[in-house]
């Protein structure tokens, strides 16, 4: 117990922590407020085809809305490009000021204050996947200190994150015992639940026996008899 | 150890504490080793197997006509209902618009597209022949298609999912099913009998069951499992108190 002990207690804190809290909650999807405009097709000069003439490369092209305007996005080799599809004009990479008014459109909130941006082009922190490089976040004075990654090439949400996520990937990074990928197939975790497994036997063997007085009780008499027995044998 | 007779007042009484272990150890003990083994499975378990896609192949993407793709207005002007989102996608090789009428946040959620066809300008149904051409396209195990169905959620296979597929199933050994988004055409998933393996351990681990009526939901917000996860917690809690005891009262020795 001394051995296993402080890792059973870790997997009940972390679970009990993981089940309690909403999934959709931690995902942050709450914090995201829900745009039904649809496009209007007289805003669109710029047609698929003379698009697909002046950027031949282009693949999975979309037509949607950026804030208020409508856009093309489409990825040139691994690079996403968005352009205007009023006159073709290419608005990505997005600049500080549109960043933040995405960030702004999208977040429930529309009260809170913007407390810090910052363009990450490398190195992306814990929360943030490589591959949405590269992105602004954008972080929000309200509870539980949201942020927003703005992707700078699409101008699409593409993470966000606040504190109970946060705490939420440690807990999970302690619960598989992955410190750092969190993959629940690493050998420290094998040894921990192998020990923990014949733990948890011995203790149901501890449980039976301190809960199981009767049994004692219906042997007593048998048990009497038979030291009785060896005790005039003796004699 | 009986210090009865010397009123202190202590915080947390050793022998509630004891007695509390006990009986939790009881109401948590069948649960605790189901969540311990299935951890193992979990810890030693094949991940590629546990996706599923063991009969996956990536779908071939063929070269647009450019010329001959109409323009989107004329699309719109067949379609009554709003777009929101437009995309140029292939299905089974040949051009699409995708209209977005409704989307969430991620693909499982619920959503409704059409399809139009990008040269002609026709209305594209994802009926049972096409799913099953579409499901084709991404298997390449040695099985034949030996049935499609219209399921609706809940999909035991794909419980996240929202939206209404076509399920194709493959005459295989693995028996596999492949599911198509109804409306869009979109490949779901893979699925068969290794993930459908690793489902019914993920099933007992966040103890998804099926329970007062309410059916498994692929997830491990349910009141049951918060239930005994605080019930092992106290259980833990209780314990760590319990070995601190017997610690310092030097009951591990190595001898």
């Amino acid at each position: 117990m001394l051995f296993v002990g402080v890792q059973l207690l870790v997997w009940s804190i972390t679970g009990a922590y993981m089940v309690v809290m909403d999934i959709h909650y931690i995902h942050g999807d709450s914090l995201v407020a829900t745009k039904k405009k649809t496009i209007d097709f007289d805003d669109v000069k710029y047609s698929l085809r003379q698009l697909m003439e002046d950027h031949s490369a282009a693949a999975d092209v979309e037509l949607s809305l950026l804030l208020n305007q409508t856009v093309y996005r489409f990825n040139n080799g691994d690079q996403k490009v968005m352009l205007s599809a009023y006159d073709g004009r290419q608005i990505s990479p997005i600049d500080e000021k549109l960043a933040i008014s995405i960030a702004q459109n999208l977040y429930t909130n529309n009260k809170a204050v913007v407390t810090r941006v910052q363009l990450i082009t490398d190195n992306p922190p814990r929360e943030l996947s490589r591959r949405h490089l590269p992105a602004w976040r954008i972080d929000f004075d309200d509870f539980a200190s949201p942020s927003f990654y703005i992707s700078a090439n699409s101008g699409q949400l593409v993470t966000k994150r606040h504190s109970y996520w946060r705490i939420f990937d440690w807990m999970f990074a302690f619960h598989v015992m992955d410190y750092i990928d969190e993959e629940a197939d690493n050998k420290l975790l094998l040894v921990f639940t192998f020990f923990a497994f014949i733990a948890s036997i011995c203790g149901l063997v501890l449980t039976y026996f301190r809960l199981m007085p009767q049994k004692n009780k219906r042997n007593r008499p048998l048990d009497d008899k038979l030291d009785k027995g060896i005790a005039n044998e003796k004699a | 150890m009986k210090k009865r007779n010397i009123p202190k007042p202590s915080l947390i009484k050793l022998s509630i504490v004891k007695k509390l272990h006990k009986w939790l150890s009881l109401l948590v003990f069948i649960q605790l080793l189901i969540w311990l083994g299935t951890g193992l499975f979990f810890n030693l378990m094949d991940h590629d197997k546990a996706r599923g896609n063991q009969n996956k192949k990536a779908i071939i993407v063929k070269e647009v006509e450019h010329k001959r793709l109409l323009n989107l207005d004329f699309i719109m002007n067949k379609n009554s209902k709003p777009v929101t989102e437009v995309a140029l996608i292939q299905r089974l090789g040949k051009p699409y618009y995708l209209l977005t009428h409704e989307k969430g946040l991620y693909s499982h959620f619920k959503s409704d597209y059409s399809l139009v066809d990008a040269y002609v300008g026709d209305e594209f149904i994802i009926d049972d022949d096409v799913a099953s051409k579409l499901a084709q396209a991404s298997y390449m195990g040695i099985g034949e298609v030996s049935a499609v169905l219209k399921v609706k959620p809940p999909i035991k296979d794909m419980l996240k999912e929202r939206n209404i597929a076509w399920q194709v199933n493959f005459s295989d050994s693995l028996n596999t099913s492949v599911y198509i988004d109804a409306s869009s055409g979109r490949l779901i998933g893979h699925s068969n009998d290794d993930k459908r393996f690793v489902d019914l351990f993920f099933m007992l681990h966040f103890m998804d069951y099926a329970f007062l009526g309410k059916g498994s939901v692929g997830g491990f917000n349910n009141g049951q499992i918060i239930f005994f996860a605080l019930l092992t917690l106290l259980f833990c809690l209780t314990g760590l108190i319990w070995t601190l005891e017997l610690l310092i009262k030097g009951r591990y020795k190595i001898r």
